[in-house]
């Protein structure tokens, strides 16, 4: 029996035993818990959920920002607009691909550097630290950055495609290239913390299992294959996920560097909610919107989970 | 006991001092209710503390109460207070949303309290930006429009001589020609530009107060007003209820063809922002408002020179500036009103406007302003009295600036003019069926 059935042996035997009364510690550490929950839980309640309610709500009715007062119960007008006109496809769409775009590279890449540097190979405190810190600097100065960087006259790598002799791109002034220049600077931006966290699992993982199945003759790439990338199916799970929820809310690219442009090539779906509430003045669509995202973003997430379900514990 | 009575008498003198100081300075003394008006306003931004001193000695029983946000955050920031329980008594916002927010009730009528010979004085463009339904919100302090600026020593070494009246401007592809004489360096990757990018926004092209102007000069106002010409120049239904039929007309296509091959097939002017591009003599040409010449004037960083923007078929600039007005939901509506009024008349409104060193409202204070009136600075004041439009106006310019202005830059990125200007049409279309 593995120690996961034990686990849940166990478990279940505890289910069916008559519950004991709290002791008194029990009742004061539940008080402590209580206590220290409570400010929290209800910032939380104040700033998440009742504005969600509202924001629900809000999707019901026609105003603009300007003047609340004059607001219109629609009915469900802001969800056939959707349907009717394109913008709200075609920014899901965008943002789907940015999505789909940065979880494709962040995974391997974040996952190769943690093997660097759960390795014994020289300069990993010095790699540790570059991909750390794009991660804790700000957005704004990295939009900045890569604005420069990718500017399609003058920028630096433009001037290095002219030096090994490639014309110069447009990159964010291109309807084909600036979405991808902006998964680029994502990933540039976010590897950093995916390698921590998939460093984070791979010291997690039992060396003893890696060591048995060399003794037996395997391969490193069949101890990595049959055993780390399995085992680490938990952490891949979280980084998938939490990348994807990223992606899917990000924001600063699109309003620091595009404006959603050019021709709405980058229109992510949270600048599309900015920019319908605070520019259209349409705040009962925005929240349409952004009732829409929420139910994508679970919805996504749930699937990740079911298809990444860990099959093997430790 | 010496040292304490030397102590004692230090600061019984400083204090009456200090007191004396403060009698001289102090404001006659209010006899009824205080007043705290509340503005909310740029940085830098009028109404300015000299004539608001001098205001408050008239009126000894207000006192203001000033907060700040940046430019780029403005409206965002009315949005959000002026739907509060608690808006500001004022608010500074920028001049084209006079009508956005006059529909919304945001800003407050002041109709009734113009002084006489204000509808004499102001300038039409302004009056017709800062009216709704026939009521005046906003009596404007500053006016601003754009001339292209250019740098002496890199025009005159490419051998070209701008003009400097306005009966000798430039159409576009003669503007075109000196731009291409003048640059210096491969096409879309010059040293020295043709023509320098905008400081406004992130540098990029496409802004209407600057790049509308292009189609629009393609048009006619003299035009039949069912032609597409008529609807070239004016780029929106006067009655403010439709778009379509007023961008993608033949003209306007044929116009945004040219400012296309400006940013591509030219390579005469940068896709994105170069900051201060001109002020470092890296563009021979640079469009800008009178901002830029009174900033070369106290600090020649480079010998310059202005010359009239030049058009296709039609002169034409966009007017328009940051502006003030009382709110409809003031606490303190009549004061307000009177603040608001008073700060833009007479003396005030020199002392506003000369502050910054803008163009004035009212065409009874250009002759107070010496600079006006030589070139280069003339150029502004001819431009805006005989070629300034406001831009297209309707209380929803917000979204019709937005929607054409990205428009406007997927056409200077390389975009179907007709196609985009197809899609703006529609775009504005559902707004204004909203």
């Amino acid at each position: 029996m593995s120690t996961g059935e034990q686990a849940l042996t166990v478990s279940a035997g505890a289910k069916t035993r008559p519950r004991k009364a709290a002791t008194r510690r029990q009742k004061q550490e539940r008080l402590v818990a209580v206590g220290f929950l409570a400010p929290f839980m209800l910032l939380l309640l104040i700033f998440q959920y009742v504005p969600l309610l509202v924001m629900a709500r809000n999707s019901f009715y026609d105003y603009s920002l300007l003047n609340p007062a004059a607001e219109k119960f629609v009915g469900l007008r802001n969800f056939a607009d959707m349907i009717e006109y394109d913008d709200a496809g075609r920014s899901f769409g965008i943002t789907f691909l940015f999505a789909f775009g940065v979880v494709v590279f962040v995974i391997p890449i974040a996952f190769a550097i943690a093997l660097f540097l759960n390795s014994k190979l020289p300069a990993r405190g010095l790699v540790r630290t570059m991909i750390m810190l794009p991660v804790v600097t700000s957005s704004v100065v990295i939009a900045t950055m890569w604005s420069f960087l990718l500017d399609p006259s003058n920028g630096l790598i433009n001037g290095a495609l002219d030096i090994v002799g490639i014309a110069r791109q447009p990159f964010l002034t291109s309807t084909t290239q600036a979405l991808p220049s902006l998964i680029a600077m994502t990933l540039w931006q976010q590897v950093g913390f995916g390698a921590i966290l998939f460093l984070a699992g791979l010291q997690g993982v039992p060396s003893e299992l890696g060591e048995a199945a060399r003794i037996d003759g395997a391969t490193r790439w069949q101890v990595l294959w049959n055993i780390t990338i399995p085992l680490l199916s938990r952490t891949t799970l979280f980084v998938v996920v939490i990348m994807t929820v990223f992606s899917l809310q990000a924001f600063a690219p699109a309003f620091l560097m595009t404006q959603g442009g050019p021709q709405e090539a980058t229109n992510l779906i949270v600048y599309h909610i900015y920019n319908t509430a605070f520019i259209m003045q349409q705040a009962g669509y925005a929240s349409a919107l952004s009732v829409v995202l929420l139910l994508v973003v679970l919805a996504i997430s749930m699937v990740q989970m079911a298809l990444l379900r860990s099959r093997w514990n430790y | 006991m010496k040292i304490y009575s030397i102590v004692f008498a230090s600061l019984l003198g400083a204090t009456a001092l200090g007191a004396t100081g403060a009698n001289a300075q102090s404001t006659p003394a209010c006899t009824g209710e205080t007043v705290t008006l509340r503005i909310l306003r740029t940085p830098g931004n009028y109404p300015y503390p000299k004539p608001m001193e001098a205001w408050q000695k008239e009126n000894p029983c207000v006192k203001f109460d000033v907060n700040e946000v940046p430019f780029p955050q403005l409206a965002d920031t009315i949005s959000v207070q002026a739907a509060s329980s608690n808006p500001p008594d004022i608010i500074v916002y920028d001049g084209p949303n006079t009508q956005s927010y006059a529909a919304a009730g945001i800003l407050l009528p002041i109709t009734k309290y113009l002084p006489k010979g204000w509808d004499d004085d102001i300038l039409p463009a302004t009056k017709a930006e800062h009216s709704y339904n026939g009521e005046v919100y906003s009596p404007g302090i500053e006016q601003t429009t754009v001339a292209m600026y250019y740098n002496k020593k890199l025009v005159e070494a490419a051998g070209v001589k701008p003009p400097q009246t306005l009966a000798e401007a430039w159409t576009w592809p003669q503007a075109l020609e000196a731009f291409k004489k003048c640059q210096q360096g491969p096409a879309g990757a010059a040293t020295v530009w043709g023509l320098g990018p905008t400081r406004f926004g992130n540098g990029q092209p496409g802004l209407v107060y600057q790049d509308l102007i292009y189609q629009r000069s393609a048009g006619d106002p003299k035009a039949a007003p069912t032609s597409s010409a008529y609807k070239t120049f004016w780029a929106f239904a006067p009655d403010g209820k439709t778009a379509e039929g007023y961008l993608n007309t033949p003209e306007a296509v044929e116009a945004l063809k040219f400012y296309q091959s400006m940013f591509n097939a030219e390579g005469v002017a940068p896709k994105v922002g170069i900051p201060n591009a001109f002020f470092d003599a890296k563009a021979c040409f640079y469009i800008d408002t009178p901002a830029a010449g009174n900033a070369l004037i106290k600090d020649p960083k480079i010998e310059w020179g202005i010359t009239p923007l030049p058009y296709f078929k039609t002169p034409v600039v966009h007017t328009g500036s940051t502006t003030f007005g009382a709110t409809a939901r003031s606490k303190h509506p009549e004061i307000a009103a009177k603040f608001v009024v008073d700060m833009s008349w007479g003396e005030y409104a020199y002392m506003n406007v000369s502050q910054r060193g803008n163009l004035p409202t009212l065409k009874s204070l250009f002759s107070r302003f010496d600079v006006y009136n030589k070139y280069p600075m003339k150029v502004f004041v001819d431009q805006l009295q005989s070629w300034g439009q406001p831009r297209p106006p309707g209380p929803k310019f917000a979204q019709y600036d937005k929607i054409v202005s990205e428009a406007l830059r997927g056409v200077a990125f390389g975009g179907n003019p007709a196609e985009l200007m197809a899609d703006a049409e529609k775009k504005v279309q559902r707004i204004l069926d909203r």
